[in-house]
Formats: C-alpha cells, sequence, structure tokens
C-alpha cells in the first residue's frame, strides 16, 4: 500500500523548502491528511487551525445559519478523522476534497431542514441585489483555467453554476432566484458543465 | 442508470459535484463509483477543478467551542449494531453451526461432480498490471486470497464486496489479517459480469453498508469454462 499512497515523501520536503509560503502551506495540507491517515491527532489539530475558516465559510455560505454550519463543521473533521483514507493524493489536492466533504456535509444538513426554515437575516441570507458575478469572480477567484473558463461562459450559465456550487441552490431554487423556467435551468447547468469541461481540458 | 457516452458522464459527475441530482440519482452515482473507474475519474476531475470557485464563500470563524466538540467524538466507538449480534453466546453458537455446515459442505464437495460453472476473477489497483488478489468460486462460494504484497494501512482493513452489475455494493466481508477469505451462501449468486472489489474501510468494516473508503482494488467475474 505504501508504495500506491505515499509517493516521493523526499521529493515533497525537498520542494517545500524552495515554495513560497502560500504554496508551501497548501503543500502541506496533503501532508496533514495524510498524517492523519496515519493516526495523528496533532495532524487534524493542525488541520482545523489552518482549514477550519474556510471550511465554515462555505458551510456558512450553504446553510446561511451559524449554528447549523458549526453541526456541519463537526461532522466535516469527525469524516476527516474516521475517513482520512478516502483521501489519495494522486487524484486530487487535500484543499479540494475538504471543500468536497464541506459542501457535502453541508447539503446534507439544508435537506435534512429544508429551506424554509433559513434564516432571513440579511447579513446572511439573500442579498437584495445580486451582485455582479463576474467581476466577484475576477475578484476572488485565483487567476487560472477555472476563472478563464468562467469568463467565456455565457451569463445564465456561469450564473447557475456559481449558485449550485457556491450557495448549494437546488435546480428549483435556482429557478426561482433568478428567475427562469426550471427546464431553462436544467439544461444551462448541463451546458455550462459541458463548455467547461471542455474548455478546462481541450 | 449511469450513462455510457463520455459526454453524458461528465455532466453526470459535474452534475453530482454541484450537488443539484435528485436524491435517489446521487445514490446511484455513490453507488456506481466504487466499480465504476470512468465515473470516479470524472468525479475527481470537477472536484478538483471547481474547488477554486469556493472562494467566493467569505471564510467566517467557526464559534470557539467547536473544535473542543469535535474532539470530544474522535475517540467514540464507531455505532455499534444492535446488543444481539454482540452477544458473544450468539456468535458462539453460530460459529458452530457454521463449522459444522463447512463440514458437511466439504463432504459434499468431495463427493458431488461440480454441477454449477466455476468463477474466476483477478483483482487489480485500477491501471495496475500486477495482479493483487486472486478470487475463484462457484455460483455461492468464493475464495479470495492475496497474491501481492499489499497491506492495508495501519489500523485500516480491507472489506470486500461483490456488485452484481447494475446493483449496489454487497459486502462479503472484512479480510483477516493473513488477507484470505473463504465465503459461501454469498449475498447474490456469483455470475459472469459481477464485480469484486476491496476497499480501505475502519478497523471492523464500513459502518454504513456501503465502501466508504477508497476502492483500491477491482476485477470482474468471468466463467472458468
Amino acid at each position: 500500500m505504501d508504495r500506491l499512497r505515499f509517493p516521493g515523501h523526499g521529493d515533497a520536503l525537498r520542494w517545500t523548502v524552495i515554495m513560497d509560503e502560500k504554496t508551501a502551506a497548501l503543500a502541506s495540507l496533503d501532508g496533514l491528511v495524510l498524517a492523519v491517515q496515519r493516526g495523528s491527532r496533532a495532524a487534524l489539530k493542525r488541520l482545523y487551525e489552518l482549514e477550519s475558516r474556510r471550511l465554515y465559510g462555505i458551510a456558512l455560505r450553504i446553510v446561511r445559519r451559524p449554528d447549523v454550519a458549526a453541526d456541519a463543521l463537526q461532522e466535516v473533521f469527525v469524516q476527516v478523522w474516521q475517513n482520512a483514507a478516502s483521501f489519495a493524493p494522486e487524484r486530487g489536492s487535500a484543499a479540494a476534497w475538504l471543500t468536497g466533504i464541506a459542501r457535502f456535509r453541508a447539503l446534507d444538513a439544508v435537506r435534512k431542514l429544508g429551506r424554509e426554515v433559513l434564516s432571513d437575516d440579511p447579513a446572511l441570507g439573500d442579498r437584495a441585489d445580486e451582485p455582479d458575478m463576474a467581476a466577484e469572480i475576477d475578484l476572488r477567484v485565483a487567476q487560472g483555467a477555472l476563472r478563464r473558463c468562467l469568463d467565456a461562459l455565457d451569463d445564465k450559465q456561469r450564473r447557475c453554476i456559481v449558485l449550485a456550487f457556491v450557495d448549494g441552490l437546488s435546480h428549483a431554487e435556482i429557478a426561482e432566484r433568478l428567475p427562469a423556467p426550471l427546464g431553462s435551468v436544467k439544461s444551462w447547468v448541463r451546458r455550462g458543465l459541458l463548455a467547461l469541461r471542455s474548455c478546462l481540458e481541450p | 442508470m449511469i450513462p455510457a457516452t463520455p459526454q453524458e458522464l461528465d455532466s453526470l459527475a459535474g452534475e453530482y459535484v454541484l450537488g443539484v441530482l435528485e436524491p435517489e440519482a446521487a445514490r446511484e452515482v455513490e453507488a456506481a463509483l466504487p466499480h465504476h473507474e470512468e465515473l470516479r475519474r470524472a468525479v475527481a476531475f470537477w472536484q478538483e477543478r471547481l474547488h477554486p470557485l469556493a472562494a467566493l464563500a467569505d471564510p467566517a470563524e467557526p464559534p470557539p467551542e467547536a473544535w473542543q466538540r469535535i474532539e470530544s467524538r474522535l475517540d467514540a466507538p464507531p455505532a455499534m449494531a444492535p446488543s444481539l449480534w454482540r452477544s458473544l453466546a450468539l456468535w458462539r453458537s453460530a460459529a458452530v453451526i457454521a463449522a459444522a455446515i463447512a463440514a458437511c459442505l466439504i463432504v459434499y464437495i468431495a463427493l458431488a461432480p461440480p454441477a454449477a460453472p466455476a468463477y474466476v476473477a483477478v483483482l487489480r489497483a485500477p491501471q495496475q498490471q500486477t495482479p493483487a488478489f486472486l478470487a475463484t468460486g462457484d455460483r455461492n462460494r468464493l475464495l479470495v486470497r492475496s497474491v501481492a504484497p499489499e497491506q492495508p494501512p495501519h489500523d485500516r482493513s480491507f472489506e470486500l464486496w461483490e456488485i452484481p452489475p447494475g446493483a449496489k455494493p454487497l459486502s462479503l466481508g472484512v479480510l483477516p489479517a493473513d488477507l484470505r477469505l473463504e465465503r459461501s451462501a454469498l449475498p447474490q449468486p456469483l455470475a459472469d459480469g459481477t464485480a469484486l472489489a476491496i476497499s480501505i474501510e475502519p478497523k471492523a468494516g464500513s459502518p454504513t453498508g456501503q465502501p466508504t473508503g477508497p476502492v483500491v482494488f477491482v476485477g470482474t467475474v468471468l466463467a472458468a469454462k
């Protein structure tokens, strides 16, 4: 198993030294999850210190209620602890793996509660004025293939994908938010995904 | 059904990662993941490539007691089955009965000509050529044994799964330390095209009845004619 799962430890150490600080922090997330796999609680704690604000923010954006987001965060780290073995560095980064767990746990919580009980606190809930999504993406998403390919999508496709990924909205909720017919939303999501796919990996 | 064309597979995987699939469709994707390499790759693609979008959510300070609440759950034993299943007496008598059945089977096998076709499968790590496990059996019995030095990670177990075509994985049990597992009375009779898979699970096996860790070895059952 070691041969399959922990390739090139020595290389990782050498590279960490010469990488800039931010990249080094990200590379060490992988190392931390691998240490959690081997049962290190200290590594889990460090992972919490580094990632809990980001993951709590992701969950809060989806569930929009601090108490529910805190429960989701708890589920995230318990799952990371019990299920660290499902992380495989050859399949993707620890940061993306953690994001996926946080989003799925938040989506579970939303489905369990139903949207109707969600907060109407304006600081957390729907914003009255829909921000300019393209501008927000340019401002906040790291420069790279995804940003370039999102910019190339048509506005409706981009909006659907962001509302689903970032806000955790279902097809029906997106249809209500835009507003647009449900069938159109479904096809914008699909066509948006296919356009992204061919742009990201032509 | 999991679509066959690459395009449909990609958009299904994308919808799964976005979280817009209906619960039933999402469960279908989850059930197919352990034995569907292309689907697994497509899901990993979207998970990795969409991840930068998560930067649109503002980081926020979790409540101060959150870490303590997590820590208090780390030692909790995994959810236990009903107490009957923990009864030592039950297991003792089950073991005695099983031994008796096994003894009868040996006599039966020795005397009876093989009626059902024999099946074989070679389990490999995805994209590896080297066999890791060999499985042999007939419709209702299976013997799986290790043919490579692979071991589960520390404090984890290998769990064996039978996946009839188009169905959810069925657990055949956790592989013991010698990585050799014999099963009779399979939950579903083997057939051409049944997949066998081994996943990494908590020491006592998957707590959910479905694979929870990565699938590390897979193979398809073929009739040895």
